[in-house]
């Protein structure tokens, strides 16, 4: 518990987490308007196909907070300070006050799991009061079946931007690949085009949890169990080299 | 008490520490002397758990570092630069740690008293001075208030009004009954702190003993030094 205090404080004081925050309360809201106002007309003449999707695209799209947060949450303990500086880094001192690494990885991907729940149940606030603000009568009905599964998804998707950081160890590439994927082109996407196995990747099945899209495969539940192994093995793999890297390696 | 026991470290190919032994004893400063390269680092890393042994054993108090329930409290370390985030305050790192360790708030206000940087505190580590980093490293060693100290190259990057604070602290630790052991490449320095030396090379070995009887015939400890890492080093050509 103590150890998990810590990495919450560890993660409060530090100022690109603030950066994640922004992001992840403003971002799904903004997307969502901008969805909403182009949408308007075809929803009001009751011709719209994307009529489900409304809003929760904001939400699919707005991951990119919690990504933000999962890779810092690690990538902040390896930065190597300058050499003038003495080249030290953080992860040295983390490791010198818990001795246990399991539970030092634990209490990390705890506190990015609350930090996340929170984000994302401030986006849902944020991005259903614009669209009915902006579409008002004519706004979707949230059930909160599915913004249940957008909160799951959000958390799934910074523990695994969390699981890849922990084995680069160096935020740079999971970053790039992570926020591309989720705003840009989405691979898995591109992917399910080619093959149906495509479905069975992390974010295409965890998008089942909360998106209705006009293919997919999986109920919300199996797309987010699909989801859920994904993060599973990816921490398991995580941990075990974690537990038996090196500092110095 | 610091006990080494026949450690050895291999990474690929390379064998970075053959088999060294030595304790540091509480109530004595224990300077761990090498040249770069030696294999200093390395056996302080191991015995606080950052690396792992190939073979042997580095144990505090009877026990590897793993095993020990609140390590703060029992061992404090500084080793490379601040160990802090550089967009991190040097209050808001040493929380963190305290918060880790079940330490009070106001236990971080005398760390930062102690080590003079109550007024640094506010500011970000990436704007201290390599000084003022070693310093914060100092204050999260200090904070858990262990018996035990492991210091990698402390003063590396001090002025002298903090070389001098940093001896004085040293003995008054060595004095209280507690253990330190620090590594150096400043002989000067260390001769004026120390009470007992180990001196590796190539990762064995070379000298172990207390100040006097390392120096032993040699007029300082440079001397000694240089003529047991060097002579080493022409029997490995």
């Amino acid at each position: 518990m103590r150890a998990f205090q810590a990495e919450l404080s560890k993660l409060l004081s530090l100022p690109g987490i603030w950066l994640a925050v922004l992001i992840g309360a403003v971002a799904p809201a903004f997307i969502a308007a901008l969805d909403s106002t182009a949408q308007k007309e075809d929803i009001i003449a009751g011709i719209s196909t994307r009529l489900s999707e409304v809003g929760y695209i904001g939400l699919a799209v707005g991951v990119q907070g919690v990504i933000i947060l999962g890779v810092l949450a690690v990538s902040s303990e390896y930065v190597t300070e300058s050499s003038e500086s003495g080249g030290g880094q953080q992860i040295t001192t983390s490791l010198t006050a818990v001795s246990s690494r399991l539970q030092l990885l634990l209490a990390k991907a705890g506190a990015v799991t609350v930090i996340s729940l929170l984000l994302c149940m401030v986006a849902i606030l944020t991005t259903v009061s614009t669209t009915q603000l902006i579409l008002g009568e004519y706004a979707p009905a949230f059930a909160w079946s599915k913004l249940t599964g957008a909160v799951c998804y959000w958390i799934f998707t910074a523990l695994l931007a969390f699981g890849i950081t922990v084995l680069t160890k160096n935020g740079v590439i999971p970053l790039t690949v992570l926020i591309m994927n989720s705003s840009v082109v989405s691979f898995s996407f591109l992917l399910s085009k080619v093959t149906t196995l495509a479905f069975y990747l992390p974010d295409r099945a965890g998008t089942d949890m909360f998106m209705i899209m006009s293919d997919r495969i999986h109920t919300p539940f199996t797309g987010g169990l699909i989801m859920f192994s994904w993060v599973a093995v990816l921490l398991i793999i995580a941990a075990m080299v974690f537990h038996r890297r090196d500092v110095a390696a | 008490m610091l006990t080494i026991n026949n450690l050895v470290k291999r990474r690929g190919a390379q064998e970075i520490l053959s088999g060294i032994s030595f304790t540091a004893r509480p109530g004595r400063v224990t300077g761990f002397l090498g040249p770069n390269g030696a294999g200093k680092s390395s056996t302080l890393r191991i015995l606080l758990g950052l690396d792992r042994a190939t073979s042997g054993s580095a144990l505090i108090d009877g026990k590897p570092f793993a095993e020990l329930l609140n390590p703060l409290t029992t061992v404090g370390a500084a080793l490379d630069g601040s160990g802090a985030h550089r967009m991190r305050t040097g209050r808001a790192h040493l929380r963190w740690l305290a918060r880790a360790a079940g330490l009070s708030r106001s236990r971080v206000e005398e760390v930062l008293d102690i080590t003079g940087l109550t007024n640094a505190a506010g500011r970000r580590v990436g704007s201290y001075s390599l000084g003022m980093g070693r310093r914060l490293g100092m204050a999260a060693a200090l904070l858990g208030d262990p018996e035990i100290l492991i210091l990698d190259e402390p003063v590396n990057g001090l002025d002298p009004e903090g070389i001098r604070w940093i001896r004085t602290l040293l003995r008054e630790r060595a004095a209280s009954g507690n253990t330190v052991l620090l590594s150096s490449h400043l002989m000067g320095e260390l001769s004026e702190t120390v009470d007992d030396v180990v001196i590796i090379h190539h990762g064995k070995v070379v000298a172990n003993g207390t100040l006097a009887e390392v120096i032993g015939n040699h007029s300082t400890l440079e001397k000694a030094f240089f003529a047991l890492t060097s002579e080493r080093a022409g029997e490995m050509v």
